[in-house]
């Protein structure tokens, strides 16, 4: 039993659950504690870093995935995780989730996704469902939601899933899957939120979610399969591709720079104009 | 002794292939000279033209008066340029430029090789004899093409014109770009992200090319958010980190400037300034963004801006950002712009610093806190990985651990530990540089770019006995009161030269030392002053 530990969440949030399938996670890991890094943006969600035990840079509204990006790069040994919401992953940083999928980078991407704004009170997010009324959308929220994983597939993300905070045990096991394989692997968690969601509740989820027994073994299938929602909603592993090719990080960070590295520098051809 | 040349032609159709190859061989040569350019924001066609200045001694801006020598490789540039020829000047007219065009494309079969023989042209007409000449070549192929420029100089008459000598000892060629780059890998910059714009593109392109051969990292960005995300990821990582951008570019990172001013992120933002509002004149020159940057970032937390002025302060002051950043936890600036972008110009090799600084990276244990309140205000820096020790970074405001807090006494202690790196920045201000002669009545206030067109232009002035002296701020931010007490500034008069519309530099030196300045020459047209021009209207202010 983990020591009782206070945080900025509402009684019953889905993100304690998820806390405690990472606290877990992270101790079963064959990974050292002090290697792991977790990115986080803003939001009620991407407070995760501070409640567990581990190295964590918990940047702006967005921005989970840059900072994890750079980390990669530059310490390759590090286990790289970024931790955000739905808000700030999808919307804020739409830009970052699409192009950081391109970069074969070997990142684990979790989204805490309640289909709402929750820290700025209950604002219609990119994942909110058409018509759904909440703050700023009273007549009901006009765009479509948001298909993350059908995007995360459509854009070469290897490795896709899709878990429930209301299934700790499943949830775990998709995230460990997640984190040990290699390349960048998306899991979307289903997450109500208590206070601002009344229609993507517990039970609402628990009446619908089935898992998924193997992820679909065609890319196109996987993109089908990512777009069932409603009656029926898949969770678990959405598309595995064990043969995407990762890219090759240099060791910049133990590999010193020399006198002659800079002087090979000298006299360089002039580019400009650019 | 010296010879201006200016190239004029379309966009792709080899005037930049000329300056590039006229100044890798003037190198060769141990010429000192000075080259720029002007261009427009297109990819082909309009009117470019470049612009060398060839002396016997150092060299290091446009001279600004007539031209010993046009080279018209399109119709526009005769009626632009032939004008501002000096009388006895050479004129390459665009029916002499196409016929070496076509002997080069009859005996060579290749139409480029009639870049390399206007090269080998121009160094004939400064004197160059042909087996030196030939000794520039990189290749059997391109001797022939040089030789074929030199016999068209010999056929014309124009070999030895305007003989200038060879006088640098062993010249090392930089553009200002390729400076900043090369002083931010001796400051050991270990990764870079970016997203091309113009004027800083090159910087990256440089990155680019070391990291195919080095221990450092160029990330191309979705976005300049993305790239200064990155590069404070890489920075808490554990490698000193760069982004690089111009003033658009540079208004999408203001969150991650805050962001290293509130996590005490070490960074360093290179800007590379262009004329704004907005897209502005992409291709131009302007020194607009001064209050921008000062002012970049939500919130309060201490910074330093550097705008060095010569090749060699760039390659130092990036040096330097690099250690003032690491050493701080602050972000650094380096402004530079267009003009010093794209202006070529030599340095000696013994004089480049070649020692890369390198960031410590002490292995701490689980009792570290990132954000330790310590009396200095430092905390000590470590990364990721490397011990027990957890390192928690937070944008929200935080305890020592790193954890987020609302509390409003550890708030103030915390903003009070960032601000209070201030008054330490400003006991290890770079001092500004001072020259001519202390008696002098009048001085000129300058920065960044400014530096060299400047100490020309007063020199010139105080030859002719009206005495000027120019103090250039390569440090501009902050500035301290030590920077100027020695220069007696009280008694002279004080003319400040900018390349904006506002005086922005003026006002901060009225804001930050109450020192008022008697006039502001201004210019903000897309180009840079030319010494003539600065001593012109320096003269009419001053006789």
């Amino acid at each position: 039993m983990e020591p009782k530990i206070k945080t900025g969440w509402c009684p019953g949030c889905g993100n304690f659950a998820i806390r405690d399938v990472l606290e877990k996670v992270f101790r079963e890991l064959p990974v050292p504690r002090n290697k792991i890094v977790l990115t986080s943006g803003i939001g009620q969600a991407a407070k995760m870093p501070h409640y567990l035990d581990v190295n964590f840079f918990n940047g702006l509204h967005g921005r989970s995935l840059p900072p994890a990006v750079g980390i990669k790069l530059a310490r390759p040994d590090l286990t790289v995780i970024a931790y955000s919401g739905d808000g700030c992953m999808y919307g804020e940083g739409g830009n970052h989730f699409i192009h950081t999928l391109r970069r074969r980078l070997d990142i684990t991407i979790l989204v805490s996704e309640n289909r709402v704004y929750a820290l700025t009170k209950g604002q219609s997010s990119p994942t909110t469902g058409l018509a759904v009324k909440n703050d700023l959308t009273p007549g009901g929220n006009p765009n479509r939601p948001l298909n993350p994983l059908a995007l995360a597939v459509l854009m070469g993300a290897p490795f896709a899933a899709r878990g429930f905070a209301g299934d700790k045990e499943h949830l775990a096991a998709l995230i460990r899957e997640a984190i040990l394989f290699t390349g960048t692997a998306v899991v979307d968690i289903l997450q109500p939120c208590v206070s601002f969601n009344k229609i993507n509740t517990y039970a609402w989820y628990r009446e619908r979610v089935f898992k998924l027994e193997k992820p679909p073994s065609d890319r196109y299938e996987a993109i089908r399969t990512a777009e069932i929602w409603g009656e029926k909603i898949p969770i678990g592993v959405i598309w595995r591709d064990d043969a995407s090719p990762l890219r090759e990080i240099k060791n910049i960070f133990e590999t010193p720079l020399t006198r002659e590295d800079v002087a090979s520098r000298l006299n360089m051809r002039c580019v400009m104009m650019r | 002794m010296e010879f201006n040349v200016l190239i004029g032609g379309e966009g792709g159709q080899g005037a930049f292939s000329v300056e590039m190859e006229l100044t890798e061989a003037l190198t060769r040569l141990n010429y000192h000279f000075f080259a720029t350019k002007h261009y427009m924001s297109r990819i082909r066609g309009g009117h470019n033209f470049h612009m060398i200045r060839v002396a016997d001694h150092p060299v290091h801006a446009l001279n600004g008066g007539k031209w010993e020598m046009v080279v018209a490789l399109d119709d526009e540039t005769e009626p632009l340029h032939k004008p501002d020829l000096r009388e006895g000047g050479l004129f390459l007219s665009r029916a002499m430029t196409k016929e070496i065009a076509d002997e080069g494309k009859k005996r060579f079969g290749e139409i480029r090789s009639a870049n390399t023989a206007l090269v080998g042209c121009v160094l004939a007409v400064i004197g160059v004899a042909p087996e030196k000449i030939a000794e520039t070549a990189e290749s059997g192929k391109k001797e022939g093409y040089l030789k074929m420029g030199y016999d068209f100089a010999a056929r014309w008459n124009i070999a030895g014109a305007f003989p200038v000598s060879a006088a640098a000892g062993c010249p090392v060629r930089f553009d200002g770009n390729q400076a900043l780059a090369f002083g931010a890998l001796l400051g050991g910059c270990r990764f870079v992200a970016g997203y091309p714009m113009t004027p800083a593109t090159s910087i990256l392109h440089y990155f680019s090319e070391a990291a195919r051969e080095l221990p450092v990292h160029f990330e191309q960005a979705e976005d300049e958010i993305a790239a200064i995300n990155m590069a404070l990821g890489a920075s808490y990582a554990g490698v000193r980190s760069m982004a690089a951008t111009s003033g658009g570019g540079f208004a999408l990172m203001q969150e991650g400037v805050s962001l290293a001013g509130m996590t005490e992120t070490p960074i360093v933002v290179a800007v590379a300034q262009r004329p704004g509002p907005a897209t502005g004149l992409p291709t131009r020159t302007e020194q607009g963004d001064l209050n921008f940057i000062l002012h970049a970032g939500h919130g309060e937390f201490p910074r330093v801006l550097f705008a060095p002025g010569s090749i060699l302060e760039t390659i130092e002051l990036a040096r330097r950002a690099f250690d003032l950043a690491d050493r701080f936890q602050i972000p650094v600036f380096l402004l530079t712009d267009q003009y010093f972008a794209d202006s070529v110009q030599v340095v000696e090799e013994e004089d480049i610093p070649l020692e890369p600084g390198a960031r410590e990276c002490p292995a701490l244990d689980a009792a570290y806190k990132r954000y330790r309140l310590t009396e200095d205000g430092i905390s000590p820096l470590t990364f990721p990985g490397l011990s027990d020790a957890r390192v928690k970074l937070d944008s929200d405001e935080h305890d020592e651990e790193g954890k987020i807090t609302e509390d409003p006494d550890l708030r103030k202690r915390m903003v009070d530990k960032r601000l209070g790196k201030i008054e330490r920045l400003k006991t290890e201000a770079v001092m500004p540089t001072f020259s001519g002669a202390l008696a002098s009545a009048a001085v000129i206030l300058c920065w960044g770019s400014n530096r060299l067109i400047a100490e020309e232009a007063g020199g010139r002035l105080t030859a002719e006995g009206i005495a000027v002296s120019v103090l250039h701020f390569g440090q501009v931010y902050p500035l301290t009161a030590a920077m100027v007490a020695p220069y007696r500034l009280e008694g002279k008069k004080r003319i400040c030269v900018e390349n904006n519309a506002t005086g922005q530099f003026a006002g901060l030196l009225k804001r930050e030392l109450g020192l008022a300045v008697d006039h502001s020459v201004l210019k903000y047209d897309g180009d840079c002053f030319t010494v003539e021009e600065l001593y012109q209207t320096l003269r009419s202010l001053l006789a």
